[in-house]
C-alpha cells in the first residue's frame, strides 16, 4: 500500500458517512487537500511521501466518523442539559424492571441449581432483553422535549414558583380533606358504605366479604385510624394558610408519611384484612399503590430539597 | 494552576472561540483550504486541518461563504471567500472581539 492508497481509503471512509448530495464533492476536495498536506510534510521532512507518512497525516486529521460529523451541523437528540436526568431515569427504570422480573421468575420454588439457572435464563430472555424498550421510550421522550424547546423556546422559559406551597389548589385540598373524612367513615366500618348505597339489601355473602377480620381490627386498624386522623389538622393548616406549611409542619408531614407507609406495609403483609378473599386482594392492591405513590412523593421531595449553607465555616 | 491536561483543554476552548473569526478574516479574498491554513499559520494561528476544512463547508452551508472550483497552476481547487453576509458577520464579530479584547486587557492588567 502506498501513500496514495492510504489517502484514497481514508477519503472513501469519510465520504460514505456524508449525505449523498455532498459526498463526491467533499471527497474530491478532501483528497486534493490531503495530497497537498502530504506534499508539504514530505518537503519539510526532505524525503518522498510514503504510506507511513500518509497514515500519520490522516490519523492526525481524525477518525473518519468524527471528520464526517464536522462537515455537518451538530445533531443533538438529547440536550446535554438532560444527560444526567436521562441516565438516572434509564438506570432507575431498568433496575425496577429487572428487579420485578427477577422476583417473578424466582417466585416458583427454586429447589435446585438447574431450576435456578432455568429461572435466570427466563429472566434474561423475557425480562432483561425486552427491558430495552425503556431507554428507547426515554430517548423518544427526551428527544421530543428537546425538539419542542428548540421550536418554542418561550414555552421552556423558567417560571418562579412558591417552593413552600403544598401542591394542588385550595379546592383540591378541601376535596382531599373530604376524601379523607369519607375514607375514615369507610375505614371504621365498610359495611356502612354498603348500607348507604344498597340500603342493606345486599346478599349476606357481600356483607361478609366487606367485614374486617378480627386480627386486623385489633392489630393494625387502630394505628391506621390514628394516622389518618393525624393528617386532618395538617390539611386544615395548609388550607387556612393559603397552601403554605412551615418547615416544621413539612418535616412532620414527611415523617407521618413514612410511618403511614410502614403501617400500611405491615397491613399488607400481616394477614387478611377482609373476610372476603377478593375484597382483601383488591384492598391490598390499593394499599400497595398508595405506598408506592407516597414513597415516590417522598423521594421526589427529598431530591428537590435544598438547604443553602456554606460547606466551610464563614470567616468573621 | 491545574495540570498540563487542564491547561490544554482550556487553551483549546479559547482557540475554538476565535477559529471562526480568524478564518473569516483571511477570506476577504478567495483562498483554497491548504493556502488558507498556511496563511493562518504564518500569522501565528495554526488550525488543525481536520478542524479547518470541514469548518469551511459549514460556514458555506450557513450562508456566509461562497465557493467555486478553479484550476490555477495545479490541480482543481475549491476557493472560498466571504459573501455580503459574511462581510457583515466579519465586521460584527471584529467589533465584538475588539470589545472583549479591550475588556480582557483591562482585567488582566497587573496592578
Amino acid at each position: 500500500m502506498n501513500a496514495n492508497d492510504v489517502i484514497e481509503s481514508y477519503v472513501t471512509d469519510v465520504a460514505v458517512k456524508l449525505p449523498r448530495k455532498q459526498r463526491n464533492d467533499v471527497a474530491f476536495e478532501l483528497r486534493a487537500l490531503l495530497n497537498e498536506e502530504l506534499q508539504g510534510r514530505a518537503e519539510t521532512a526532505g524525503r518522498a511521501a510514503d504510506a507511513a507518512m500518509a497514515t500519520e497525516l490522516v490519523r492526525a486529521f481524525g477518525r473518519p466518523a468524527d471528520v464526517a460529523a464536522r462537515y455537518r451541523p451538530t445533531l443533538t437528540i438529547i440536550d446535554p442539559a438532560d444527560g444526567h436526568a436521562f441516565l438516572r431515569a434509564s438506570i432507575v427504570g431498568l433496575v425496577i424492571i429487572w428487579g420485578a422480573g427477577l422476583a417473578e421468575y424466582l417466585r416458583p420454588p427454586v429447589d435446585s441449581g438447574w431450576s435456578f439457572l432455568t429461572a435466570l435464563g427466563q429472566w434474561w430472555g423475557k425480562a432483561l432483553i425486552p427491558s430495552l424498550w425503556w431507554p428507547g421510550v426515554l430517548v423518544v421522550g427526551f428527544g421530543a422535549a428537546s425538539w419542542a424547546r428548540r421550536r418554542r423556546p418561550q414555552s421552556a422559559e423558567w417560571k418562579p414558583r412558591a417552593a413552600e406551597r403544598v401542591r394542588g389548589s385550595r379546592v383540591a385540598l378541601v376535596m382531599g380533606l373530604v376524601g379523607i373524612l369519607c375514607g375514615l367513615f369507610v375505614l371504621i366500618d365498610p359495611r356502612w358504605f354498603l348500607d348507604l348505597f344498597l340500603g342493606g339489601r345486599e346478599a349476606p355473602a357481600v356483607r361478609e366479604a366487606f367485614t374486617y377480620t378480627e386480627t386486623f381490627r385489633h392489630r393494625q386498624a387502630p394505628w391506621v385510624l390514628v394516622l389518618i386522623l393525624l393528617n386532618i389538622p395538617m390539611m386544615i393548616a395548609a388550607i387556612a394558610n393559603g397552601r403554605r406549611l412551615s418547615s416544621i409542619m413539612r418535616r412532620v408531614e414527611m415523617e407521618l408519611s413514612l410511618v403511614t407507609c410502614a403501617v400500611l406495609t405491615w397491613t399488607v403483609l400481616g394477614g387478611p384484612v377482609f373476610l372476603g378473599p377478593a375484597t382483601d386482594r383488591m384492598f391490598k392492591l390499593a394499599l400497595v399503590l398508595i405506598i408506592a405513590i407516597t414513597l415516590i412523593h417522598i423521594g421526589v421531595t427529598l431530591r428537590r430539597s435544598v438547604s443553602p449553607a456554606p460547606d466551610r465555616r464563614i470567616q468573621a | 494552576m491545574g495540570d498540563a491536561d487542564t491547561f490544554g483543554k482550556l487553551e483549546l476552548e479559547l482557540r475554538r472561540g476565535v477559529v471562526v473569526l480568524a478564518t473569516l478574516s483571511q477570506l476577504r479574498a478567495p483562498r483554497y483550504g491548504y493556502e488558507l491554513r498556511q496563511a493562518l499559520a504564518a500569522n501565528g494561528m495554526s488550525i488543525e486541518e481536520g478542524t479547518l476544512y470541514p469548518l469551511l463547508r459549514r460556514l458555506e452551508t450557513q450562508g456566509v461563504l461562497e465557493s467555486e472550483w478553479r484550476i490555477e497552476d495545479g490541480p482543481p481547487r475549491r476557493y472560498y471567500s466571504l459573501n455580503a453576509d459574511g462581510r457583515r458577520l466579519l465586521r460584527k464579530l471584529t467589533e465584538s472581539w475588539q470589545g472583549m479584547n479591550g475588556a480582557m486587557d483591562r482585567l488582566l492588567k497587573e496592578d
